[in-house]
């Protein structure tokens, strides 16, 4: 009969086979070389250097105008579109939903405090069409218009960008979503973490170094002109709104960006136009479809023409006309759609750096923006 | 033929669920926790246990349910290892063995070439006339399974080989197999390697703790200022260009992209090493300055070593090796070169890759053979032009590499050598000089240190150069925000 004690060993098999010590296994001499320095002296040198630096360049950052804001990344839309309920207000589209609604103004008139989906330079669509698949969403969607924006073809930066977003809320793992807690304290309080203006990527490409005549360069994209806080509000920097060195540089980034670019070289210009068309047109039909899913739960979609000035508004109303897009979008969607020039009371404001409404102006534009908006959504 | 979907994707979008990053706050955190508990634990039994839950944690933040195949895996493994020590007669054993072998690369066959199989399973029935449709198999691939299944499959070969006795604990065998820091992207450490370091614990030593701290500065400084700042982005938009580009353009994206996966894969590698140093380890170095290799077998000495190493002692050397006919072990290199291949990703790019290398190592014998012995042949002329050949041929077969298909890679090939006179230039001057001064400084450092290594020189270089040099690394990866790409190796 075996005694209580191999009884007791038999049953801790596998804890002392997990513990065992591996007594057949000897210690190997290999080691790698460690270089004969004296380590404790240097390291404590070069965090010395390290620290003195970090703050030189967060002191001269600050000094030329820069204060601590989060980026917005990936991440910080993810954890935002977390907030999503089935009933919310969401506010998607491009930067002039982000910079113009004011979130407290629209809260008021609204009852519900809408959440923001928008993203500089984005398509609308990889975001509306996320929420008319999420069975659970039956809210309001605020949806801006750039016409050049809304119907980029797939494969462009603004639906890139927007479908990387996307995508990430459907694949963030863990560790993705702890370093964006991780990083949004160390955001707000150190000017320099400002991953699309300061990084050394965007420094050298500031380098003022021609290029070839005939090379293909992607336009330059604006720099630094607004903060962002957790619920993605995106405000105007005073030093913007002011005429000035920065509001003008702006101005002449906008012009590029916004004018059409050339067809490419390899296809037949019009195979090229073709292919547009066809693209623009299935953006119509994604769109209509999105909007049919999402009203059919009993969700509800309003279109916003927002508010742009100076050469840019020019450009604008010459490459994209309002009955070109806008009117197709409100006609095959059956949405009701607030263009601002419209109504009086929206279409007095000004665009500093002719795109986006100030800090200020976008709290008195969002306040006379609800009147229209609960007319339109029928509340 | 077929081409992979899931190859096109992970260029494009490298960051999409990527693991936990050494480039990342999380990381940082995570190792200052595990780094300050496991130097303040007395017991090596307690240290041991912290490692392992510390590992599964780093695996499971990815994803945590496969965090149950790699211990699946590797429990089976150890209980196999166990069983072809035990087996009487060569018999038994090999069965023991084939049996590993077999679970080990079935799990990788299913998670990584299930869809690419099937894929071609159906091109080769649609050839005889038969139309099939085959289920496309939402399979993820588990991040790091290619180095883990290698890490695993090497313990029960090793002792089918006779050259280790198996390990009674199944605690430092998991830790073997998914210790963190090599875990996900290598390098491949074999359990013989590692297990004999888990007999006796190390001692507390400041000088190596601070030099594996150095050397994680260099891994990330490699990976986020190199590999993603200077040359990532010049690489993507050539590869990624749909139309007919000009030979400079197509020549400094492919050397782009040569920097850059040295860089990616070198820097992870220096990390994982300066990692485990931190923490009392020894891993072996992974790339020893490939880009001053001379002839293509010099190459496979000094780039991703632990992946060469493993295929010369588990496939080509039991292939016969060199031991047998010309023919013979000229046919043996192309077959551990197109596995090689294949083991990087489900495509056929891949292999066509690693049949260049094997193409490359086929003809280099035959050279070796015809001029070995001239006098010219060993003069500093002909070495550097043969480094240089080298370098150009690895350049070449790099663009199949990173082509998402053979359309792409035709494509840049033809604007290499000078098929589109007309072509598109799409490079700034500024990325043409930060590809060139990147790859002149990379090649000269490889040049210079190509018989020594990173222990020696930075013993010979005085301090304050050192100290300057830390300090700036540092500085760069601070003012580039860690804004970067997951490591390309993370997707093999």
């Amino acid at each position: 009969m075996p005694s209580s004690t191999s009884n007791f060993k038999r049953k801790l098999r596998l804890p002392r086979l997990f513990f065992a010590k591996p007594s057949e296994i000897v210690p190997r001499d290999y080691e790698r070389p460690i270089p004969p320095l004296p380590w404790r002296g240097i390291t404590v040198v070069v965090v010395l250097i390290v620290i003195a630096a970090a703050s030189a360049w967060e002191f001269y950052c600050r000094s030329i105008g820069y204060g601590p804001t989060l980026n917005d990344n990936e991440d910080l839309w993810t954890s935002t579109r977390r907030r999503v309920k089935p009933e919310s207000v969401v506010i998607i589209g491009d930067s002039r939903a982000w910079f113009d609604l004011d979130l407290d103004e629209l809260q008021k008139g609204l009852g519900k405090r809408p959440v923001q989906l928008a993203m500089g330079g984005s398509c609308a669509y990889p975001v509306l069409a996320d929420l008319a698949n999420d069975e659970n969403f039956h809210g309001t969607i605020i949806c801006s218009v750039v016409p050049r924006l809304f119907v980029a073809p797939p494969g462009t930066p603004p639906m890139e960008r927007a479908e990387k977003a996307v995508r990430r809320a459907h694949t963030q793992t863990l560790a993705q979503r702890a370093s964006q807690y991780l990083a949004m304290p160390l955001e707000e309080h150190v000017a320099f973490l400002k991953q699309e203006e300061l990084t050394l990527d965007d420094l050298l490409k500031r380098l003022p170094i021609p290029n070839r005549p005939n090379a293909l360069v992607p336009p330059r994209l604006p720099p630094y002109f607004g903060t962002l806080d957790r619920e993605r509000r995106a405000r105007m920097i005073e030093e913007c709104a002011r005429p000035g060195k920065l509001q003008s540089t702006i101005q002449q980034i906008w012009l590029p960006l916004f004018t059409p670019p050339p067809p490419p070289t390899y296809i037949p210009k019009d195979v090229f136009m073709a292919k547009m068309n066809d693209a623009i047109e299935a953006r119509f039909r994604d769109i209509t479809a999105a909007a049919d899913k999402l009203r059919a739960r009993g969700g509800k979609i309003v279109f916003l023409r927002l508010p742009h000035s100076g050469g840019l508004k020019a450009l604008e109303d010459r490459t994209t006309p309002r009955t070109g897009i806008w009117d197709r979008v409100i006609k095959d969607t059956a949405a009701p759609g607030i263009y601002y020039e419209d109504f009086p009371e929206l279409s007095g404001f000004n665009c500093p750096e002719w795109s986006h409404l100030s800090a200020g102006d976008s709290v008195e534009f969002s306040k006379r923006l609800v009147p229209h908006l609960r007319n339109a959504l029928q509340l | 033929m077929t081409k992979s979907a899931g190859h096109q994707h992970a260029f494009l979008d490298k960051q999409s669920r990527a693991p936990m990053l050494f480039n990342s706050l999380t990381f940082v955190v995570f190792f200052t926790v595990v780094v300050t508990a496991y130097w303040s634990m007395r017991s090596w039994n307690a240290r041991k246990n912290l490692l392992v839950v510390a590992s599964y944690i780093f695996y499971g933040a990815w994803n945590p349910p496969f965090a149950a195949l790699l211990f699946s895996t590797t429990a089976m493994d150890f209980w196999l290892g166990s069983r072809i020590a035990n087996a009487k007669g060569r018999h038994p054993r090999r069965v023991w063995l084939v049996a590993s072998v077999c679970m080990n690369l079935s799990m990788l066959g299913f998670f990584k070439y299930g869809n690419f199989l099937l894929q071609n399973f159906q091109w080769l029935l649609a050839r005889i006339g038969v139309i099939y449709q085959p289920p496309h198999l939402d399979i993820l691939l588990p991040v790091g399974i290619s180095f883990y299944t290698f890490h695993s499959l090497s313990y029960t070969l090793d002792i089918y080989r006779g050259v280790l006795q198996p390990t009674k604990s199944l605690r430092d065998f998991i830790l073997a197999v998914s210790f963190f820091p090599q875990l996900v992207a290598g390098p491949i450490v074999r359990a013989g390697d590692f297990l004999p370091q888990l007999v006796d614990p190390p001692s507390r030593r400041t000088g190596r703790f601070l030099w594996g701290l150095l050397l994680m500065t260099l891994g990330l400084f490699e990976k986020i200022v190199l590999a993603d700042t200077m040359l990532s982005g010049s690489a993507d938009r050539i590869f990624d260009y749909a139309g007919p580009l000009v030979a400079l353009d197509s020549w400094l994206g492919v050397m782009a992209f040569a920097g850059q996966i040295f860089f990616d894969f070198a820097g992870y590698s220096i990390c994982a090493i300066g990692a485990a140093l931190c923490l009392g380890f020894h891993l072996k170095d992974n790339f020893r300055f490939p880009y001053a290799a001379i002839g293509f077998s010099d190459f496979w000495r000094r780039w991703h070593i632990s992946l060469s190493t493993f295929l010369r002692d588990y496939l080509y050397i039991p292939l016969g090796g060199n031991q047998v006919r010309p023919v013979r072990a000229a046919l043996n290199l192309v077959i551990v070169m197109f596995l090689g291949g294949l083991w990087h990703g489900a495509a056929w790019t891949f292999v066509v890759w690693g049949l260049l290398h094997g193409s490359y190592l086929v003809i280099e014998r035959v050279f070796r053979a015809l001029f070995e012995n001239k006098a010219w042949a060993n003069n500093l002329a002909t070495r550097v032009l043969a480094g240089f050949a080298t370098y150009t041929a690895v350049c070449i077969a790099w663009v199949f590499f990173r082509a998402a298909d053979f359309t792409i890679a035709t494509r840049m090939l033809r604007g290499m050598f000078g098929g589109h006179a007309h072509g598109d230039a799409i490079l700034s001057t500024r990325e043409m000089l930060q590809i060139g001064i990147v790859t002149f400084f990379m090649i000269l450092v490889h040049w210079s240190l190509r018989e020594s290594n990173i222990e020696t020189a930075v013993t010979r270089l005085p301090r304050w150069v050192v100290t300057a040099a830390w300090a700036l690394m540092a500085c760069a990866i601070i003012l580039t925000q860690g804004n970067s790409n997951a490591f390309i190796y993370f997707q093999f």
